[in-house]
């Protein structure tokens, strides 16, 4: 298929997502569906642009962003500090992967009630959920990749003579980026969906409340705004891993 | 007795034997390795002179690169005693270089061509303002002037090869071990890749210990060869080379001494081949 | 295993951790006057696991989640194929659908909690409804692949045989892409449990997760971590299943 066919078919991709919004309204207009479960676009979009502009969603927006980023940074130092000092140690691992292997599949969520029994409904306890959500495949692909190293290039950095440390810095950690980045990219999704839960059950700000506290008085066009802004975390901040990720992978072809 | 270097009867004991064995720059005496329950080279006796290049030929399997590496420092003998400058040594030296046959993977795929070269004066703590000279100068050396800035994976073979033989050079060593280092590379880029490192050989008095498969190669290269057979391996020939330097690819190749000593690398593989064989 | 000691014929150092710190926490519980609100002997998490399988709470709650997990899997699967396997097929209607489905990707899952609450009210429906959303998405990209990687002379085959639309997509599509459909399968098990447990701590009354959710309102520890216990049991045992059944029927075509 040619670019231009190529680009024809996306043009008319955007042709087609227009077409559906203007569906939505139509079905709206005609109470097909009832509004209350499906309010027309245009209402959607009045309730987006009033909660930024003159509500909280902004304040909103941006503690979910917070809680996001915090739990993520904690997460990675944690993650990717133990995972190398794990994958770089053959004993090491065999102390510790069968326990790691046996919690791995453990869901994250799950120790939500563990964590408000210890820490109660709080800015803590949201935010160790979320690190311990995002911490877990960070840690795991930092291991796989700290301890799959090229084993020749161990031979020439010993054969340089290069300090443990020295080793690990440029040799080691460039060699795991590419499995630390993927294990990243999991804990960007887990850490923005432990942010909407955590908000949701502490009540503390976030769009997590924001949608929840709608869809209680039956505001169905500020949940739908609510949901639409969560969408705009995920797209950006992926968005943002891609050019940084790609920005360190640039030597693979 | 088995071991002992052996020579053609009608040869006087070489020159450059009794150089190197009274001043070698690196030397293995006795030396026999086990890996993993199996015996792999047996009371192995090398010595090497200042400036010297001895290659070592055998069939695949018989030890020559786990000898190489006992030589780097990379493996420790079972039994004996690799020395450097009469010292033991016991773990890689800065001074010591290892060129790997595998390139692609002997190199940094993340850095470029200056970046990796320049590792090596990092590992020797060369600081940062002067390595940038000498990165170039050693890039102009291997004839990479121009690519600083290019990837491994946007080399060519042969030139990731030499970018490799310059991080190897920048460590500016005494011994250069290079384990079949052309082996992967096409005709023409071997031979000049040959020529290359003799020259720079010859110009920093460098001994080389040089593995290879290839018999023309091996006298190519070298002032003796050495066979490798056995398994155990065990150096079972000693063949001087006394054919003019510098060597040329075409006259050297035709001189009637290289054809003799060729044939006579031939018979020692034929023994080895028939001696297999017949076990 | 040339590290370690041979004291046991098994490497035993992968146990030290795990039994240390379980004797440990047991040590202090039973000596220690800690607040027990939130802390648990590993014996008492025990033996409220038994209790709970006894009087038959474990298998109801544990039914009620399955279900759940299982109806949304189901559903996800069937609307991830149906989208996939044509977008698969056909460039031209990938790119066409591309801005709708791209829109829809980043929206997280949990996001759908409220709305489903909103219309379905509590129950099994909202909770279905958000797994299906869940489950979708890896659903149709692995689809996707798995068609975009079919051997092209496989394709050509079919063309030359005559075959209809819906004889080549029964009879040559399916079974080509059906390992790593079942891959899909398995990894979406996963996702389906971890969002199930997710709606049920955070909105829906039914399942192990409200159960755990109310062990842990009602102060109950020991309850509360012999529920987790039964959930990642839940889920081992699911994957391992899966795993064996996968090895089984596709072998070195997995």
């Amino acid at each position: 298929m040619s670019r231009q066919e190529r680009l024809l078919w996306s043009m008319a991709s955007i042709g087609l997502a227009v077409f559906l919004v203007i569906a939505v309204a139509k079905v709206s207009e005609i109470r097909l569906v009832s509004p209350i479960f499906l309010p027309p676009p245009q209402r959607i979009w009045a309730a987006l642009v009033k909660g930024l502009t003159m509500g909280n969603f902004g304040a909103m927006f941006l503690a979910t962003v917070r809680h996001m980023v915090v739990g993520l940074t904690l997460a990675a130092c944690l993650g990717i500090g133990l995972g190398a000092m794990i994958g770089t140690s053959a004993s090491a691992r065999a102390y510790l992967m069968p326990t790691l292997e046996f919690l791995r599949p453990f869901p994250s969520s799950a120790i939500i009630p563990v964590t408000i029994a210890f820490f109660g409904l709080t800015e803590t306890m949201m935010l160790a959920v979320i690190a311990f959500g995002s911490f877990w495949p960070i840690l795991m692909a930092t291991i796989h990749g700290f301890s799959t190293v090229e084993p020749r290039l161990e031979d020439v950095s010993r054969a340089l003579g290069l300090s443990r440390q020295s080793a690990m810095m440029k040799i080691a950690l460039p060699h795991a980026m590419p499995d630390i980045l993927g294990g990243m990219r999991i804990g960007l999704t887990m850490a923005l969906v432990l942010a909407t839960v955590g908000e949701m059950l502490t009540g503390r700000n976030g769009l997590g409340q924001t949608i929840l506290l709608a869809a209680r008085s039956f505001r169905t066009a500020d949940l739908y705004a609510g949901i639409i802004l969560l969408g705009v975390i995920g797209f950006a901040s992926m968005l943002i891993f891609d050019r940084v990720e790609r920005r360190l992978l640039r030597w693979r072809s | 007795m088995p071991g002992q270097l052996r020579t053609h009867p009608w040869q006087p004991r070489p020159v450059a034997e009794a150089r190197a064995a009274a001043d070698p720059v690196i030397a293995a005496s006795g030396v026999s390795l086990d890996l993993g329950g199996t015996a792999v080279l047996s009371d192995i006796d090398l010595a090497v002179a200042r400036g010297e290049v001895v290659c070592i030929v055998g069939a695949s399997g018989c030890g020559k690169t786990s000898l190489l590496r006992l030589l780097a420092g990379l493996l420790r003998p079972t039994a004996g005693e690799v020395s450097y400058q009469g010292n033991p040594v016991r773990r890689p030296r800065s001074d010591i270089a290892f060129v790997f046959q595998d390139y692609g993977k002997a190199l940094l795929p993340w850095r470029n061509a200056a970046q990796n070269v320049s590792l090596a004066l990092e590992a020797i703590g060369v600081p940062k303002p002067a390595r940038a000279k000498r990165i170039e100068e050693l890039l102009v050396k291997v004839g990479l002037a121009g690519h600083a800035a290019k990837l491994p994976r946007e080399l060519s073979g042969g030139m990731q090869q030499r970018l490799q033989i310059a991080r190897c050079l920048a460590q500016e060593p005494s011994v250069l071990l290079m384990d079949e280092p052309f082996g992967a590379l096409d005709a023409m880029t071997r031979q000049a890749l040959q020529d290359e490192t003799l020259a720079i050989a010859a110009a920093s008095h460098a001994s080389i210990v040089f593995v290879t498969h290839d018999l023309d190669e091996a006298i190519y290269l070298g002032d003796r060869v050495l066979g490798l057979a056995g398994s155990p391996g065990r150096i079972s020939e000693t063949v001087p080379v006394h054919l003019p330097r510098p060597r040329d690819q075409l006259t050297t190749r035709e001189n009637p001494e290289f054809v003799r000593l060729r044939r006579a690398l031939h018979d020692f593989i034929g023994t080895v081949e028939r001696d297999r064989r017949a076990q | 295993m040339r590290g370690a000691p041979r004291l046991l014929p098994f490497d035993w150092r992968g146990l030290v951790l795990p039994v240390g710190f379980l004797l440990a926490i047991e040590l202090i519980a039973t000596m220690s006057t800690i607040e027990r609100d939130a802390f648990a002997a590993p014996s008492a998490v025990l033996a409220a696991a038994a209790r709970t399988l006894s009087s038959g709470v474990t298998l109801k709650a544990a039914g009620e989640t399955v279900i759940t997990a299982g109806a949304g899997l189901l559903l996800g699967l069937v609307i991830g194929l149906l989208v996939g396997i044509p977008l698969g097929l056909f460039r031209r209607a990938d790119l066409l659908m591309m801005v709708p489905l791209e829109s829809l990707r980043p929206v997280p899952p949990v996001a759908l909690i409220p709305l489903s609450l909103l219309i379905f009210g509590f129950g099994y429906r909202m909770e279905i409804a958000v797994v299906a959303f869940a489950v979708v998405g890896p659903i149709f990209l692995f689809t996707r692949s798995a068609i975009r990687g079919i051997d092209p002379q496989l394709m050509e085959v079919s063309h030359a045989l005559g075959l209809g639309f819906l004889a080549q997509v029964t009879k040559i599509v399916l079974p080509a892409i059906l390992p790593r459909i079942f891959v899909a399968f398995r990894i979406a098990l996963g996702i389906a449990l971890v969002v199930a447990v997710t709606v049920e701590i955070t909105a829906n009354p039914l399942g192990l997760g409200y159960r755990m959710t109310i062990a842990q309102q009602s102060l109950q520890p020991d309850l509360m971590f012999a529920l987790l216990l039964w959930i990642g049991l839940l889920g081992w045992s699911l994957n391992a299943l899966l795993v064996r059944a996968e090895a089984r029927l596709f072998g070195a075509a997995a």
